[in-house]
């Protein structure tokens, strides 16, 4: 039986991974900061809850880090925990690159010091190539825009250095966006289909938006956690770009969401330069070929499906809701 | 006219004992950020040094750490800098290799608190930066010489850590309006070189072997090319950088490259140490040419898990928009390295000589 450490498993992709690797027979555990007041939502609503084991450990705890490797023994470690949104690291900068570079560094560190075979899974992101109006690939130079995607960066180098300077089977996802039901409603997709789903029950609410022109490539979170496990399944350790291939703007996802509900998105959103990002990237395109030949990966939801889903999934929760009530 | 105000970290370094020096001399105010040590680690400023009894002093002192944000915040509160130069890191590559997360909070992290602190202070319209970026960010090149435009490759924990620093400045830049700009610096060395980087390791241990005070040089990968250049005529380039109209970041190179090899051979003609090279790889050597004593080895713990093989500057932009060039060449560079290593070799012999003791700071 393989054995799995996620860090950071009570996140949108940590609960859809724990699913995905109980599915195959993986032995799981996760971290969070402290085990006892973790949010097992997402764990719950994908029925894995009870499957997984859940260890306390702060990302920057070197010794604690330690023993969670030493009671969970795994053959691969997914690297997914850190602050994770672009809005708030220009808020929290510190914090941010704490919990993404720092953490992986501490990780890396943890691995070159135990010698062990333990594969790593390191969550990069998209917003590390910055604009990129022709669809970025793997060997694209980065340019982050916000201290989220620098701190990405830094994590990404330290990933590809410690492979190379120590031959650690460490390698780097670099996703775009991918949603689910279970992103929290800070992250605007989820925000949009919540505010419209609300709408369209008769909340009379509006819906305020930063730039709705930025263009972006959204995927399904169920489907890029298994582009990161394929990863860790090759033989030689490999950086992949995760993408859907296909982008759109933001403005096009609201009024696919509002337009399942029979809604005229125009009707009910407010622009609002109070929520624009100091700086924001206009446009982010990705080609995912590489992960389509080298790790058979291919994904199968873009951003009209995954607003249908999104909704869908909304409405059923909103209506479990009104049952229980 | 009030005199304009600077701040320095990393002022005892050996670009921050420059920059000092040049500054003052421009008629500015400078401060400095030096760390608390149970040794004194001021030598290198030593000379600029004013008591602080003197009035309209050109050298204030403060104790600080880039570790740590709330000294930063009351210092650059204090202060209220024109100009902040960001010079203090953990520089070291090799190091960078065992203490990655010591690396990554001054000089990652240390960066960003320096940036934060100017803009939490509200000093982002007046706080000019230049931070110390580094030729290491090119790493495993991409091309060849390489600009303000070749990707990055970082190839340590340090090269990542100044990745890191490099881009949150130019963020700042571009998210707060800040004038903030990175010198992308390929190797600059001097006397004041800290001896335990290659240069400055080579001229001293050579002074020394000739003088009888030290037997073998130890070092790493000999085929390693840089591009080295003088502190002095780089810490020039970084107040350049600031007087510009609008901010930027610039290659500072010679645009030529030699290896370890042939600094070693440069130093070694100027000391009239005559050396005879032999072997290859990790087996090679240098011998002395009248003893025939090997005083050159090379010991595989220098290797780095991942070497930087060859590292070339085009500073095309930085002459063309700074107007600047470097004035001393690597012949005078290397002079001047062996020249103060010898002088300090003989006052250790000298008072070795007379009973005293004298110590050799081994790595």
């Amino acid at each position: 039986m393989k054995s799995a450490l996620i860090i950071g498993i009570t996140g949108q992709d940590g609960a859809y991974l724990a699913k995905l690797l109980v599915d195959k027979g993986y032995r799981v555990a996760g971290t969070s900061r402290d085990a006892q007041m973790a949010h097992r939502e997402g764990l719950e609503a994908l029925g894995v809850a009870a499957q997984v084991t859940i260890h306390s450990a702060a990302l920057t705890d070197f010794r604690g880090l330690w023993q969670v490797i030493e009671k969970a023994e795994p053959d691969e470690v997914y690297n997914l925990a850190g602050q994770s949104s672009v809005g708030l690291s220009f808020e929290q900068p510190l914090q941010t690159f704490e919990s993404v570079a720092m953490a992986t560094i501490n990780i890396l560190e943890l691995l070159r010091l135990l010698g062990k075979p333990i594969r790593l899974y390191n969550a990069c992101s998209s917003e590390c190539f910055g604009n990129a109006p022709k669809p970025a690939v793997e060997t694209t130079p980065f340019e982050p825009r916000s201290p989220y995607a620098v701190a990405k960066a830094a994590s990404f180098w330290a990933v590809a250095n410690y492979r190379e300077a120590f031959g650690l089977f460490a390698c780097s996802g670099i996703l775009t966006n991918h949603e689910s039901p279970l992103r929290p409603s800070r992250f605007v997709t989820r925000k949009i289909v919540s505010t419209a789903c609300r709408i369209a029950a008769g909340s009379g609410e509006r819906l305020s938006l930063g730039n709705t022109g930025v263009i972006r490539d959204w995927g399904w979170a169920a489907e890029y956690v298994d582009a990161m496990w394929r990863m860790l399944q090759q033989d030689t350790p490999r950086d992949f770009l995760i993408a859907t291939g296909k982008s759109y703007s933001l403005q096009d996802f609201t009024a696919q969401v509002f337009a399942h509900l029979g809604l005229d998105h125009t009707e009910h959103v407010d622009v609002n330069p109070g929520l624009y990002r100091p700086t924001d990237l206009l446009e982010s395109r990705a080609n995912p070929s590489k992960a389509r030949e080298l790790l058979g990966w291919q994904a199968t939801m873009a951003m009209p499906e995954v607003a249908r889903a999104m909704v869908r999934a909304e409405r059923e929760h909103m209506s479990a809701k009104e049952n229980r009530t | 006219m009030k005199k304009k105000v600077a701040l320095i970290t990393g002022i005892t370094g050996q670009d921050g004992a420059y920059l000092a020096e040049m500054l003052m001399e421009k008629g500015y105010e400078v401060h400095g950020v030096k760390r608390r040590s149970s040794l004194f680690n001021t030598s290198r400023i030593d000379h600029l040094y004013q008591d602080p009894q003197v009035k309209d002093r050109g050298l204030i002192l403060h104790y600080g750490d880039l570790t740590d944000s709330t000294n930063l915040i009351r210092i650059i509160q204090q202060v209220r800098p024109d100009e902040l130069y960001n010079l203090a890191a953990q520089s070291h590559v090799a190091v960078s290799f065992e203490t990655p997360e010591y690396t990554a909070n001054c000089d990652a992290l240390g960066t960003l608190r320096v940036l934060e602190s100017i803009r939490i202070l509200g000093l982002a319209e007046k706080t000019r930066v230049y931070q110390a970026s580094t030729s290491e960010l090119f790493g495993k090149v991409r091309e060849v010489p390489q600009t303000e435009n070749t990707p990055f490759y970082p190839r340590s924990p340090y090269a990542v850590a100044k990745l890191y620093a490099y881009w949150i400045t130019v963020n700042y830049r571009e998210a707060y309006g800040m004038f903030a700009c990175n010198g992308i610096l390929f190797n600059h060395e001097s006397p004041l070189r800290g001896e335990t980087f290659v240069t400055r390791k080579i001229t001293r241990a050579l002074a020394r072997i000739k003088l009888g005070l030290q037997d073998c040089l130890y070092l790493g990968n000999l085929d390693a090319r840089r591009d080295w250049g003088h502190a002095r005529d780089y810490v020039e380039m970084m107040w350049l950088m600031l007087q510009q109209d609008k901010p930027d970041d610039y290659v500072i190179a010679t645009g030529e490259q030699y290896s370890v090899r042939q600094f070693i051979q440069a130093a070694a003609e100027e000391l009239d140490l005559p050396l005879r090279f032999e072997g290859q790889g990790a087996e090679e050597k240098a011998y002395h040419g009248d003893t025939g004593k090997c005083v050159v080895a090379v010991a595989p713990r220098y290797f780095r898990p991942t070497e930087v093989d060859t590292l070339l500057g085009d500073p095309t932009k930085a002459r063309e928009q700074l107007g600047w060039t470097p004035r001393i060449t690597f012949k005078q560079m290397v002079t001047e390295m062996a020249k103060a290593d010898l002088r300090e070799a003989e006052r250790d012999s000298m008072c070795r000589k007379q009973g005293f003791a004298t110590f050799d700071y081994h790595e």
